[in-house]
């Protein structure tokens, strides 16, 4: 077998995904104006099932549609639940970052009648980004190429990213802040890469506010830079690099814009959007009715409880409804990656990489709502997903020659994408397991909460991918759509594995 | 910028850290837990279990009362906690503010806080290891509330800890004076809980074990009599009181007032879900666990205890003897299988909390494996310290403290208090007697104010079985649980003539009081007219 060209691989993986995520994205064409948004059609039917997305449109509609950071009636209405009330107006809970950063998305979408569609499709584009960042620090860190592009896959198509990187969600933009700042870390050393990671650490915060605590261990290391410590004879010499503390001083422009959206939607620059009093419902005049008020302010640390951290565990590693254990047990081939990094590699660059993953799932165990909502498979890991097929991407590169680790890689693997593709062109309202009772008390039929909801969806023929139901649903079936999904991408994975199983074979022949 | 010291200087550091290290740690711990217990005896938290109520008036009930003296340590709990208070609690003061029964229970925080430097010590772990250990255990707001407490975790947790440190020396060094003091400490904790029973049992075990691995049965056979001689010394002493006390060697296993007896109602009333399901106990102990020492530290703790075993570094002896830090949970779930021990967790035993403290046992063992595992993953030091502050920033900024809402749910506090209260404001400056049980109603006698010889009680003697008779003559006023035949008081006087001649002046959920008619009262005895009653 000839040798691929590094680029042609990397061209080929790049339209291979581009690919899949373009027929994977979700929407409906069509400009529709804000009274039917408020449809079934848009809303549960269709691309806005959830409130995180209609939160989220809602302010890139009214910035763009009605030039206001206000919301009107109509996309009050469609923002629903999840609406705030100040000083007279409607206005957004959602940290803002994300509306802004698709607005350019929807406004080439809507020039081609498919304004929601780009917005989406701006969310796909960072998913996109951020499969290729895994690769090049996996790259970086001496992982084989072919072994990082498996990473690569894995993250993308494996795991729920795969569902959250074709709807309007924060997890792939604060993932993409993360990956390119940790990028950045390993990579460079100037005062100017420092004062990139500080406007990345500042920017992810208006992306999502916790990102604040996930990028702490980067912001923490990038702090720590500037300090060195070397024994020179009987003495010690501490090492301080004054020029790197200006560099802290690039929070300042996310930061201003963060106020400045702050004091245009809530008339206060310090007003935390998850402070504004919410909406419980619209009366017939439109008006807000609101929640009953405890009358205590909300204090922020008091959502993270260290009491929930066994709950939360048990939601995100072994729960039937959420956990990686069902919808991605490929990143359990993590656990092998790290214990070969602890063995060959830099502890300061395992200790990063770790901090986050453990921020990320300390954060979001300690969350009164660890399954996310309405979701599917345990959407706030997914910047842990990121970093961990890193870790698969190692473990393959090491145990490439193995069969048996193969074989079981292969096997997880073809299992993840299967469920994670099923998640990606169907739905993400799944409900918790704990509500399934509730829900079937009021549906009148047995509700499924696993991803068991996802295929009874696929069997009526439910398909929420804008190029299905656009184009495709004419020649095959939303199972036939999904097979053919599946298998494409299990088939690439497949390549992946055998190239870097006969790479080895490929140099002994030839005495290397 | 370059600053530049001198290898002196740190030199210097090092020996001021190893030669002032005892002076620096005993002050650290005594600043933090004189703090610790002066925050919570100024919010009132310190008084709120009832246990611990009950505790400081059994101390109490030694040194002052109608019939004082060591028989007032009564059966089933065990005596060493009301022993160590009797120098002290006839102050009242002392007694009130329960600085009593929370000096040893300080005391005892700042010995753990050695034992576990120690400890890794042995282990060879390096001082930034032994400090995280101490610091687990220090940084935990449960433990930091319990030792402001007159309860007994803390004094348990200490001599526990002291006989498994013991024990680990002499299998190093198979010294028989390591093992005579891991005798004295295994002793002294069958004296405070049922915990330090196990314990017992558990340390001749591996201490067999050991033996029998390097010397064959006949040292073993030696070695095992002379340990269990020394350390169930205790145990047998309790059956002995029991006996002599109560005519019953079995009167704490089997008496009214005994676990079993309160275990076997809840059993009737079908609350007691661990008994008989080892599944169930399990999953409600790692509950507790979880809630009293951190979900995180206690996975760290589980995979320091691992890596500690699969340490080859580490000989096989070292490794059995720290097997002893897993007492603790082997006891508390074999006691919730087997329906000797009761322990219910909001959620999953109904809406409620009891004994949820119970998982504060394995925090310093889980000290000593973190503090372990921070030594040996030396790559990854910064990044476990890290998560670990992170959470425990989370725990403290919302102040999550399981033990602070067990006492505050258990002990119907705002009910006592409506009973205590009436006591306080109607009996103070007039003669005269108050009939209560102890068994119901401790927390009442403690939180009224009211010295103890103002109370007529089943420790009382001749004073009990007068009143119990004859009411009327006997007793002013009267506390207890109308139509409850647990309420002793309730039990003894319901039929007789005498309890006809009062009022009900105050009906509360807790309890409810009488009080004498006026025209009885010139018939009252109102003076201590029985004496000690040697």
């Amino acid at each position: 077998m000839k040798k691929l060209p590094g680029t042609f691989l990397t061209i080929g993986l790049f339209l291979f995904c581009v690919l899949i995520l373009m027929l994977s994205v979700r929407g409906i064409a069509g400009n529709p104006d804000s009274y039917n948004l408020n449809t079934n059609f848009w809303k549960e039917d269709g691309p806005f099932e959830l409130s995180p997305e209609r939160g989220r449109f809602a302010l890139v509609y009214s910035l763009i549609e009605d030039n206001s950071f206000y919301f009107s009636h109509d996309i009050a209405r469609f923002a629903m639940p999840d609406l705030g009330y100040k000083n007279g107006h409607f206005v957004s809970l959602f940290a803002p970052g994300v509306s802004f950063l698709v607005i350019p998305g929807y406004i080439i979408g809507r020039f081609f009648e498919a304004g929601q569609v780009g917005a989406f499709a701006v969310i796909a584009l960072f998913a996109l980004f951020n499969a290729f960042l895994i690769r090049k620090i996996a790259i970086a860190l001496g992982i084989n190429p072919y072994a990082a592009s498996l990473g690569a896959l894995v993250f993308l198509f494996a795991t729920p990213a795969f569902a959250y990187g074709v709807s309007l969600y924060q997890h792939h933009i604060s993932t993409f802040l993360i990956l390119v700042s940790i990028y950045m870390l390993l990579s460079f050393r100037s005062v100017w890469s420092s004062a990139v990671i500080w406007f990345l650490f500042a920017m992810s915060i208006p992306i999502d506010y916790p990102n604040l605590f996930l990028m702490l261990p980067i912001a923490i290391a990038a702090f720590l830079k500037n300090f060195s410590v070397e024994e020179i004879a009987h003495r010690i010499r501490f090492k301080i690099k004054f020029a790197g503390f200006l560099a802290i001083l690039a929070v300042v422009f996310p930061l201003l814009f963060f106020m400045w959206f702050n004091a245009s939607s809530y008339g206060n620059p310090f007003q935390f959007s998850g402070t504004v009093q919410g909406v419980r419902g619209l009366d017939e005049s439109g008006n807000p009715i609101a929640p009953k008020s405890s009358g205590k302010p909300k204090n922020a640390i008091a959502f993270f409880q260290t009491r929930n951290l066994l709950n939360g565990f048990y939601i995100h590693f072994v729960s039937s409804d959420r956990s990686i254990l069902w919808f991605t047990p490929v990143i359990f081939i993590s656990i092998v990656g790290i214990y070969l990094f602890y063995k060959n590699k830099s502890g300061a660059i395992l200790s990063l990489l770790l901090g986050v993953v453990g921020m990320n799932v300390l954060l979001y165990s300690m969350w009164g709502d660890p399954w996310g909502g309405y979701a599917f498979g345990s959407r706030y890991l997914i910047p842990s997903y990121a970093i961990l097929s890193i870790f698969i991407a190692f473990a393959l590169s090491s145990f490439r020659k193995n069969i048996f680790f193969a074989g079981l890689f292969f096997v997880l693997f073809s299992y993840s994408v299967c469920i994670n593709t099923l998640g990606a062109i169907t739905s993400s309202s799944n409900p918790p397991k704990t509500e399934v009772l509730a829900l079937e008390a009021q549906s009148g039929k047995e509700e499924k909460y696993t991803y068991q909801r996802n295929y009874d969806r696929l069997l009526a023929n439910q398909s929420k991918s804008f190029f299905f139901q656009a184009f495709a649903k004419n020649y095959v079936s939303a199972m036939q759509y999904f097979a053919l999904l599946s298998w494409l991408i299990i088939m690439m994975g497949f390549s992946f594995v055998l190239i870097l199983f006969l790479q080895k074979e490929r140099n002994k022949v030839n005495g290397d | 910028m370059e600053i530049e010291i001198k290898k002196s200087l740190s030199e210097l550091l090092k020996k001021i850290r190893d030669n002032y290290f005892v002076v620096i740690i005993v002050f650290l711990l005594t600043a933090i837990s004189a703090f610790s217990f002066l925050i919570f005896y100024e919010n009132g938290l310190g008084l709120a279990y009832n246990d611990a109520r009950s505790h400081l008036d059994i101390g109490r009930r030694v040194v002052e009362g109608l019939k004082p003296g060591l028989a007032q340590l009564g059966s089933v709990w065990l005596p060493l906690p009301h022993l160590l208070m009797v120098p002290t609690i006839w102050n009242d003061f002392m007694w009130h503010s329960g600085l009593a029964g929370a000096l040893q229970s300080m005391i005892s925080f700042v010995a753990t806080g050695f034992i576990i430097i120690y400890f890794l010590k042995q282990l060879g772990v390096g001082w930034f290891g032994r400090i995280i250990g101490v610091l687990i255990f220090v940084l935990n707001l449960n433990i930091l509330y319990l030792q402001s407490t007159a309860m007994t975790e803390l004094l348990l947790i200490a001599l526990m800890m002291a006989g498994a440190y013991e024990l680990l020396i002499w299998f190093k060094n198979d010294k028989i004076l390591n093992l005579i003091k891991a005798a004295f400490w295994v002793m002294l904790s069958t004296l405070v809980r049922y915990d330090g029973w196990f314990l017992f049992a558990f340390s001749v075990a591996i201490i067999t074990i050991q033996i029998f691995r390097k010397k064959g049965y006949k040292a073993t056979e030696g070695t095992v009599i002379f340990f269990a001689t020394l350390a169930g010394f205790g145990i047998v002493l309790w059956f002995l009181w029991n006996q002599l006390i109560f005519k019953d060697a079995l009167y704490f296993m089997f008496g009214p007032y005994a676990a079993a007896t309160q275990q076997k109602q809840l059993a009737e009333a079908g609350v007691l879900a661990t008994k008989g399901n080892l599944l169930f106990s399990i999953k409600v102990y790692i509950y507790a666990l979880s809630y009293n020492s951190n979900t995180f530290l206690l996975f760290l703790g589980f995979v320091g205890a691992i890596a500690l075993w699969l340490d080859k570094n580490i000989r096989m002896s070292i490794k059995i003897a720290t097997s002893a830090l897993f007492a603790p949970v082997i006891f508390n779930i074999l006691a919730l299988y087997l329906g000797h021990s009761v322990l219910f967790i909001q959620g999953l035993s109904g809406n409620t909390w009891f004994n949820a403290r119970y998982g504060i046992m394995m925090l310093p063992s889980f000290a000593i494996f973190i503090g372990y595992l921070v030594q040996r993953a030396d790559k990854l030091r910064g990044l476990l310290i890290g998560l670990m502050i992170f959470v425990l920033f989370f725990s403290f900024a919302n102040l999550d403290a399981v033990t602070i809402d067990d006492a505050r749910v258990g002990s119907s506090q705002k009910n006592v208090t409506e009973v205590s209260g009436w006591l306080a404001d109607n009996t103070k400056g007039k003669p005269g007697f108050v009939l209560i049980s102890v068994a119901s109603h401790d927390a009442i006698i403690f939180s009224s104010g009211l010295p103890m010889s103002r109370f007529i009680h089943e420790g009382t003697g001749a004073y009990w079985e007068s009143a119990t008779s004859y009411p009327d003559r006997w007793a002013r006023w009267i506390v207890l649980r109308t139509n409850d035949l647990n309420d002793q008081v309730f039990k003894a006087i319901r039929n007789t003539p005498g309890f006809k001649n009062y009022n009900l002046v105050g009906k509360y959920p807790f309890a409810d009081i009488y009080e004498i008619k006026k025209e009885f009262i010139p018939l009252l005895n109102t003076e201590a007219s029985l004496g000690k009653q040697r």
